[in-house]
């Protein structure tokens, strides 16, 4: 392209008889100017969240019957609860917390993998946070049959069986989605919550409804609070660049 | 003397001449430079320069974020390693001067010792030849020199020779040395390289873009004919006509001159405006892997304009608002097109293009408005009454219920009441308002109304059978509730008075039947338990199908159904009847054959019933009722309406706009102004018309969408540009598709399942996921055409999925229909109808399936043997279908490939993938790592009995698709 682009304008030059011309050649490079630098790719900082996630009501969690496998059965000696609403003494566990909206640049994932673990024919974790990029190991620690169905709406949704005991699974979730469900299709009780976000800010309030965000910058922020049955909660929050800031979220028992 | 007076020779002015001549110069060179500038000054120059402009600086801004995006650490890290790679291998090279320096000299030393030596050594051989005469000489002193030179001589050459080698050693590891060195280097420019590929890419094309004096002069007025950056794109369009003048030509597209990024990605977000934006979906259209090319199908031929103008207004743009057209007329220079034929549809009616090559199929894939205007046409029956000459709108059922027996299902006083107003029963029902509308709202007007009504019962009572339906038994409704919601009801009806039909727009499948509330004061319950035991002896037509209730099943949805009630509508009596407003009309109907003493006479003979069976008679024929109805009497009637078929190219000046002046003239604005008010146009005129001449087209209530759908619709069906072998419906088993299609629109399949990733509306009325009915992706791969052929004829045949409470209905079909269905499948799926039985397998895949079958526990889900007991079931989502019926049901090509990726076949499928996908598209096994656990040894005693060696084993369990063969062989042969 650039030969006959040549041969045309040399053509022109010939025929009208110019003389001096200094086309072709040299690349021009972007303007040098604008050369500021780029925005942090991680800032680091020493902002921290603590926080509490409270309910109004106890624990309605149920036994779950696991008669129909009778292998699950048998790996438990005592009536296994449902993990639905884990609450106790006013304190809410299992409610995934991350900083919604306010960060900016972007972060690598942890070489680390996050395991989701097939135990005693339940997902440990039941809820968890992973960061987009992040390998996710699925291990089955049971005797049994079990499969893996993740239904994700925005990641891509994948099923696998994994029969044998201690058989892993490496997956990677690349688009940020609060939250990626995960079912069992042979044992229906089994869930598991999963929150993909594509930053390192997410906690997962523990039995006693405590969780705690740190490293962040300072900065304001939009903190929101997922349950899966609860529904969510956001709030805003404004960190300095040291020290911790005190939030509570307060869930109650939804209607019906 | 007076000087003779010169005579000029010539016949004319010099100066004159010469002043003519300048001037008429300068005129003809002014002229001149006015036409190139006038010709090169063309608006799409200035938008091409501009576009230039923008993406030049768009790519400076990329390349910015993309020189963002690097992390400075990485690259100053990887810099640093250069150039410490770089100082070392200088070192290095250095050094290896050196020592080829030193190699050199050294060199140079071995051949002086080595020619050294070889002096010595002939001297040696003379000294050995003096030594030997030294000896035999026996001088002591002598022999002891010379063999003391000898002994000199052969160390002196030992000695250099060891020099030599360990030079060349040396040099041979500091080549070595140096290479690493430089491929290290090497490596870390080829990762900086990778690094800023992006940034570099960006740059050089930046660079490209960049206007230097070679754009200037190849640009230039004067100059712009060699090889101009600017120009006028087009493409030529063999087989899509235009017609110009009554001839067709072939379409010659340059819409490209202005919208230059139109095929070209990324150019979508907010900061591009038109014409610079890419144009949507490139994966479906315009890009060349695209199924609708830019090369083959141009711009105009979906979206209309003049093909060749490279002129703003003359291509004929159409705004889609006021507001939009004050811009455009600032901005553009914009003016109505009157005499362009086809302007360019209006953005939010574009998929109207599609029908030109979608005609034949029901579904456009990927359409909404378009696919969504069909089914409402579909629903509303406009089809009936204006003649659509498309295979789309052929041999359609009539979209309302027959009315042979209506007499046993209402009472006529609910017919009037129902016929006057259909919304005020029933909000969402598709049966339009006839009457009462705004052109016929005198007093006059409104008696003959009532008349027409009041007779149009009169006669459908008079033509109706009445069998008598006892009364439904008794009924629990709680129950009934139950099996309303769970038994498949809702596939088709909802049950809700707030419901609006817009709600649901564009999946309109729950609106099929009609919405079910106020049934008690509608229908008696003997009637409706008959109706739900078997529609089809009400009316052998109707395509509600039978869900096979028992009769408690039924005596309790009965009870349900009629606990809605709506009191104003219950005991209606058929209102009074102005006589003379009657006859009167009777009178005019008579006076159009007959003299008027004729029709005098024969009114008078007429008596008071035979008056309204006749009014009601012509009034039928008037509105078309038996279009939607089957009405007795008028099974061959011909259509009402103006035709369809090519109203999309209808002429502007045909449209009657009336004495309404807020319109645009436009089709499009017309179209959709007639969908809204059906009656707009005799505004001002109702006094004006005699009442026969007034418009009758009927008010369906439509949203501003469904208008909308309708009207892009009704845009697309325009004269035929598009030769045959170009359009979709032509192409091989289109027609087994567009019909299969139109049957599964007509019984709303969709209603329950998903079909081409369209359906399942009965989701939003099922509370628990796990009931929806099977999405029917790979149906035709999936069964076998015979066993699919019976089991449409019956689907009590055979229940796959027990878990299921909605129940595959049965629809009653005819052969035809059902191998249409079939034929759709097969089709669709690109599977030969028929296939023949697999042969029985040798003992090792028997044996190798059942292990593996174990093995996966496929029994877990599946129930393998005819006792159930083998099913660990507590709830229905955990279920699968038996196998039992795999080998009538299933096609055994497609089990294998089925149980390699179900996700492949249906997304979402709860049947999970056992081998998982790798990268490179292979499937790993995990069986053959799983045989060497403990737990598995008697199994792999089992197998090996059919293996050479444990190798061969391996290698078998590990290849998904021996296993998977070998599972379906199990499947086939040993549970069945």
């Amino acid at each position: 392209m650039h030969n006959y682009r040549l041969t045309a304008l040399c053509a022109i030059v010939l025929v009208l008889g110019f003389v001096a011309c200094g086309g072709g050649g040299g690349e021009t490079t972007v303007a040098k100017e604008s050369s500021q630098p780029a925005p942090a790719a991680a800032p680091a900082g020493n902002g921290a969240i603590n926080g509490t996630v409270n309910y109004s009501n106890g624990d309605p969690d149920t036994a779950i019957k696991m008669g129909a496998d009778p292998v699950c059965a048998g790996l438990h000696s005592e009536p296994v609860q449902t993990e639905t609403v884990v609450a106790e003494a006013g304190k809410l566990a299992n409610a995934f917390v991350y900083v919604k909206e306010g960060l900016s640049g972007s972060f690598s994932p942890p070489a680390d993998s996050q395991l989701l673990n097939q135990e005693g024919c339940r997902y440990t974790p039941h809820v968890s946070g992973i960061m987009t990029g992040q390998t996710l190991v699925i291990r089955n620690s049971d005797p049994t049959l079990h499969n893996v169905h993740a239904l994700p709406t925005k990641n891509e949704e994948f099923n696998q069986g994994q029969p044998f005991q201690n058989m892993e699974l490496e997956k990677q979730f690349m688009a940020p989605e609060v939250m990626v469900r995960f079912k069992c299709d042979v044992h229906p009780w089994m869930a598991a919550y999963m929150g993909v976000v594509d930053h390192p800010f997410f906690a997962v309030s523990g039995a006693d409804g405590s969780f705690s965000i740190a490293g962040l910058p300072a900065g304001d922020y939009v903190l929101e609070a997922w349950h899966e049955t609860l529904g969510t909660q956001t709030q805003s929050v404004s960190v300095g660049a040291d020290g911790a800031v005190d939030v509570a979220f307060d869930f109650a028992p939804t209607a019906g | 003397m007076a000087a003779p007076k010169k005579i000029p020779d010539r016949h004319y002015n010099f100066r004159g001449m010469n002043a003519v001549f300048a001037w008429s110069s300068i005129a003809l060179l002014v002229t001149t430079l006015w036409m190139v500038w006038d010709d090169y000054a063309k608006p799409w120059k200035r938008l091409q320069a501009e576009f230039r402009e923008l993406e030049r600086e768009q790519l400076v801004t990329e390349a910015e974020a993309e020189r963002a995006k690097l992390n400075e650490n990485d690259i100053a890290r990887i810099e640093e390693d250069i150039a410490g790679e770089e100082a070392a291998l200088a070192n290095k090279r250095n050094e290896l001067d050196e020592l080829e320096d030193a190699l050199v000299a050294t060199g140079k030393n071995l051949y002086a010792a080595d020619a050294r030596s070889r002096t010595t050594k002939s001297l040696l051989d003379t000294e050995r030849f003096q030594f030997d005469v030294a000896l035999q000489s026996g001088d002591e002193g002598r022999i002891a020199e010379v063999r003391a030179e000898v002994e000199r001589l052969a160390a002196t050459h030992l000695e250099q020779r060891k020099e030599l080698e360990s030079f060349a050693d040396q040099k041979k590891s500091l080549e070595a040395d140096i290479e690493s060195k430089r491929s290290g280097l090497e490596s870390s420019e080829k990762r900086l390289a990778a690094l800023r590929s992006g940034y570099d890419n960006l740059q050089h094309r930046v660079a490209s873009l960049d206007k230097k004096i070679d754009y200037y002069v190849l640009n230039a007025p004067f100059m712009d004919f060699v090889l101009p950056d600017l120009k006028i794109e087009q493409v030529i369009l063999s087989g899509l006509y235009n017609d110009i003048n009554f001839t067709d030509v072939d379409r010659v597209d340059r819409c490209m001159t202005c919208h230059v990024a139109s095929t070209r990605a990324g150019f979508d977000d907010e900061t591009w405006e038109q014409p610079f934006r890419s144009h949507p979906r490139l994966d479906l259209f315009l890009s060349a892997s695209s199924p609708h090319p830019y090369t083959t199908f141009g711009c105009t031929t979906c979206h209309g304009g003049l093909d060749r103008a490279t002129d703003f207004a003359r291509a004929g743009h159409s705004p889609t608002s006021k507001e939009q057209e004050q811009e455009w007329r600032e901005k553009w220079g914009w003016k109505p097109q009157k005499y362009l034929e086809m302007p360019i549809v209006p953005a939010n009616y574009s998929e109207s293009g599609c029908i030109g090559c979608h005609a034949g199929n029901v579904w456009t894939p990927e359409s909404e408005h378009q696919d969504a205007g069909r089914q409402l046409i579909n629903k509303m029956g406009c089809y009936v009454c204006h003649k659509i000459d498309y295979p789309a709108f052929e041999d359609l059922p009539r979209p309302g219920p027959a009315l042979h027996k209506v007499a046993s299902k209402v009472s006529q006083g609910f017919a009037y009441k129902w016929i006057s107003a259909p919304r005020e029963f029933r909000p969402t029902t598709w049966m339009p308002h006839f009457f009462f509308q705004p052109n016929t709202t005198s007093p006059e007007n409104l008696e003959r109304q009532k008349a027409e009504i009041r007779s149009m019962v009169a006669y459908i009572w008079s033509q109706s059978e009445s069998p008598e339906y006892p009364p439904a038994p008794a009924g629990d409704v709680a129950r009934g509730q139950e099996l309303y919601e769970t038994v498949g009801c809702t596939g088709c009806h909802i049950r809700d008075a707030d419901a609006k039909r817009d709600d649901f727009f564009p999946q309109i499948n729950r609106l099929h039947g009609p919405n079910l509330i106020r049934a008690g004061s509608k229908l008696s319950s003997g009637w409706l338990f008959a109706w739900l035991k078997d529609p089809k002896q009400y009316n052998p037509a109707t395509r509600m199908p039978s869900l096979r209730l028992t009769d408690r099943e039924a005596a309790d949805i009965t009870a349900y159904l009629l606990t809605s009630r709506a009191p104003e509508f219950e005991d209606a009596e058929l209102p009074a009847v102005d006589h003379e407003t009657r006859d009167a009309l009777v009178l005019e109907y008579l006076q159009n054959n007959l003299t008027i003493e004729r029709s005098h006479a024969e009114l008078d003979k007429m008596d008071d019933g035979a008056r309204d069976r006749y009014l009601g008679e012509e009034t039928i024929q008037k509105y078309g009722c038996w279009g939607c109805h089957e009405v007795a009497g008028f099974e061959k009637a011909k259509p009402i309406g103006v035709e369809l078929t090519e109203e999309g190219s209808k002429p502007i000046h045909q449209f009657d706009f009336g004495h309404i002046h807020d319109v645009p003239h436009t089709r499009h604005d017309w179209i959709k102004t007639k969908m809204l008010e059906p009656r707009i146009w005799d505004e001002g005129k109702e006094e004006v018309k005699s009442y026969s001449e007034l418009y009758r087209m009927p008010n369906f209530g439509m949203s501003e969408r469904e208008a909308e759908a309708v009207t892009a619709n009704v845009l697309g069906f325009t004269k035929d540009y598009v030769v045959s072998s170009r359009r979709a419906d032509q192409a091989p088993g289109a027609a087994a598709l567009a019909a299969g299609r139109k049957l599964i629109t007509s019984y709303n399949c969709q209603g329950c399942h998903l079909i081409e990733d369209e359906g399942q509306a009965i989701k939003t009325a099922l509370e628990d996921v796990a009931q929806l009915p099977p999405n029917l992706a790979s149906e035709g791969a999936r069964v076998q055409a015979d066993w699919l052929f019976g089991y449409l004829h019956d689907p009590s045949s055979v229940t796959m999925r027990p878990w299921l409470n909605a129940r595959m209905p049965t629809f009653g079909f005819e052969d035809e229909q059902v191998n249409t269905v079939v034929s759709y499948f097969t089709h669709r799926d690109q599977r030969e109808s028929f296939l023949s039985t697999p042969s029985r397998p040798d003992g090792r895949n028997l044996t190798v399936g059942r292990v593996t079958f174990n093995m996966l526990q496929c029994a877990k889900c599946h129930p393998a043997g005819p006792s159930a007991s083998t099913v660990a079931g507590v709830s229905a989502a955990e279920l699968a279908p038996s196998l039992l019926l795999a080998t009538d049901r299933l096609r055994h090509d497609w089990v294998p490939e089925w149980v390699t990726d179900p996700q492949s076949w249906v997304r979402g499928t709860n049947m999970p993938a056992n081998f998982q996908k790798m990268k490179d598209g292979t499937y790993q096994s995990p069986l053959a790592q799983a045989i060497e656990a403990p737990m598995f040894s008697a199994q792999k005693r089992e197998m090996m009995r059919y293996f050479e060696s444990e190798e061969e084993l391996n290698a078998f369990l590990a290849d998904a698709g021996q296993v998977t063969v070998a599972l379906r062989d199990h499947i086939w042969w040993n549970l069945n």
